[in-house]
């Protein structure tokens, strides 16, 4: 990639290139990550929300800024995704980035740190520079919204940049088809995303036709089709682009996702889970609309001001 | 040691400019900045006051020092005076045992010439690396650094395309992109040797810290500018095979028999045997020996 244009004696540009190696060599379904194609000092990442989590099924894309002293000193992260735990474009507080500069280590790295990044999201911020308190409803209608599109990072001028839109879309895709959608919050009632989510699920169930090859297992592509079949939100490159997400990233020279039987299966159990949790959500809610009628009632009938408590309100 | 609390003007200078969103591709305006460049302030400040690894000093510099001070240090400088020629300072950041312990094996090997031990110590370098790997440590953490170690052990043997001088060693050594990563190898093989061994480093642990092994490893030993105590001595000197005696310069007072100077020597062991005293089964005397001052590691030279 950016072999020429380096120092390969810069012992930090050494091992940047190691990483982007080894990144590229064993890909995560949680998290993806590369250097800007003119700077491998600044890398772009996206995160997949952390299952059993209000972040669960959303995509928050960020930046990697890599010190010339790396790996003596930390890399700094930002998130660019609206995502309720950490401000954006505001360098996160995480004992493993750089806000403590004396824990970070050189025996870990930018995956070690996403993977923490990942962890620490469910966690309470206690007030951290940087964090945010959102509401889990809050934080649940954000991670639906952060699949709809990459987000827009830096200046005007930045953003005409073509080739890094293009490789923000890309990872977005990418992890479009390794993120599960996002699932209902067990204490709200269903949203219209989500009920949009689910008409998406059910056409899952009749695509579990994709072939099957033993190896390292990637979710299926069928997942990432249908995301974009149900958000015409998506941004226009995606949709243009006739590769599939696995396709182009193969092109930027990451191995193509093998799909196994074992997880082709996943999406229709999962399916059924969440539409099984929505007719008990509703039984719920129904249940409790009619006990508080009946309760609204007799009181009405006991107290007998029925009609002065109508006037007043 | 190092003060949080200095002011780096430039840094504040920044931070407080409220920046329009179009201009946040800028990394550096953001306040953690201001910690990283006060952190490099102070260091680049400590850097100008002595080198990573100083000078040959004569032992009377020591006792220079101490002048108007304790009368035991003073005592027991004379007594090290009559043992030792001359001393070599070295930084005091929190990494003085390992630059001292590298600067002072390798000016060794570079005197002696001594292949047999090469080849040890290689071979010890290479138990090392597989002792990370079965620990679950990625490859390319730690290679860079063993790598470059290497590289400096074939360099003070002479004959080569890239054998180095005295000299050179020096300025080798004074040269942070190689010192800090020689520093950082022998922090990984310290960490590798007290993980492979945590049962027979835990009580040591315990008594020192209350923390566990793992945790031990990760706040005390890898991090760069953490300072050493014997667990981290007794680890290295069992992973490289290398002997070391480290010299103590304290005010512990001795008995009305007169003043001594009490020292501990560290000899490897190969297998569960525990560190010994200099007993009499011992084979050398180790040829690296550091003065201890509390807190602070410096070289020593014997007569």
């Amino acid at each position: 990639m950016a072999e020429d244009k380096y120092n390969l004696k810069n012992p930090a540009v050494k091992r940047i290139l190691q990483e982007v190696k080894e990144m590229q060599s064993n890909p995560s379904d949680d998290f993806m990550s590369l250097p800007l194609e003119e700077n491998i000092f600044e890398w772009q990442f996206a995160i997949r929300g952390p299952r059993d989590s209000e972040f669960e099924g959303g995509i928050y894309h960020g930046r990697i800024q890599l010190p010339a002293e790396y790996p003596f000193q930390p890399p700094s992260f930002m998130l660019l995704t609206p995502n309720g735990r950490f401000e954006t474009q505001t360098k996160i507080c995480l004992s493993i980035s750089n806000h403590h500069p004396e824990h970070w280590q050189p025996s870990w790295s930018v995956r070690t740190a996403l993977v923490a990044l990942i962890a620490f999201m469910p966690t309470p911020p206690n007030g951290a520079l940087g964090s945010l308190d959102y509401k889990k409803e809050e934080r649940h209608a954000l991670a639906i919204r952060s699949r709809k599109a990459p987000p827009k990072f830096g200046s005007p001028e930045r953003q005409k940049l073509i080739d890094e839109k293009l490789f923000v879309a890309q990872i977005h895709e990418y992890m479009l088809s390794k993120a599960p959608p996002v699932p209902q919050l067990s204490t709200s009632q269903p949203t219209k995303e989500q009920a949009g989510n689910s008409d998406g699920e059910a056409e899952v169930n009749q695509q579990d036709s994709v072939t099957v090859a033993a190896g390292d297992g990637m979710p299926n592509q069928a997942e990432g089709d249908r995301v974009l079949e149900e958000e015409p939100a998506a941004p226009v490159i995606a949709n243009a682009d006739p590769l599939p997400a696995e396709m182009r990233l193969v092109a930027r020279g990451f191995p193509p996702p093998v799909f196994t039987n074992q997880q082709v299966q996943r999406p229709q159990t999962r399916v059924q889970k969440s539409s099984d949790d929505r007719l008990l959500t509703w039984a719920a809610i129904g249940l409790t609309i009619a006990i508080l009628v009946l309760v609204f009632k007799k009181f009405m009938k006991s107290s007998g001001h029925g009609a002065v408590f109508m006037d007043g309100s | 040691m190092q003060n949080q609390e200095g002011a780096v003007p430039d840094g504040e200078k920044e931070s407080a400019i409220s920046i329009p969103i179009s201009e946040f591709d800028d990394w550096t305006n953001f306040a953690d900045d201001d910690i990283m460049q006060q952190q490099s302030a102070i260091h680049a400040e400590e850097a100008n006051k002595i080198h990573f690894v100083g000078d040959k000093e004569p032992l009377s510099m020591l006792a220079a020092e101490y002048e108007s001070g304790s009368p035991i240090l003073l005592e027991k400088i004379k007594v090290l005076d009559q043992q030792y020629a001359a001393i070599r300072r070295t930084r005091g950041d929190g990494n003085c045992f390992f630059r001292s312990f590298m600067f002072s094996y390798l000016e060794h090997i570079l005197e002696s010439q001594d292949r047999a031990e090469v080849d040890r110590i290689k071979g010890n370098v290479e138990e090392c690396r597989k002792t990370l790997q079965s620990l679950g440590y990625a490859d390319f953490t730690f290679e860079d650094f063993f790598a470059l170690f290497l590289e400096q052990l074939d360099s003070v043997l002479q004959g080569n395309e890239d054998s180095i001088s005295q000299d050179e060693l020096i300025i080798k050594s004074r040269d942070q992109s190689i010192s800090d990563y020689v520093v950082m190898f022998f922090r990984f093989v310290t960490s590798g040797e007290i993980r492979k061994r945590s049962d027979f480093f835990e009580p040591f642990i315990l008594g020192l810290t209350n923390a566990t092994v793992e945790q031990f490893c990760k706040s005390s030993v890898e991090p760069m500018g953490e300072e050493s105590d014997h667990v981290h001595i007794t680890a290295l000197s069992d992973a490289l095979g290398v002997p070391i005696r480290v010299v103590y310069l304290d005010r512990s007072s001795c008995d009305s028999a007169g003043v001594s100077v009490n020292h501990h020597d560290f000899v490897p062991t190969s297998g569960d045997h525990s560190n010994a005293t200099s007993g009499s089964t011992e084979p050398a005397r180790p040829f690296i020996t550091l003065l201890y001052r509390p807190g602070h590691y410096d070289i020593l030279y014997p007569k």
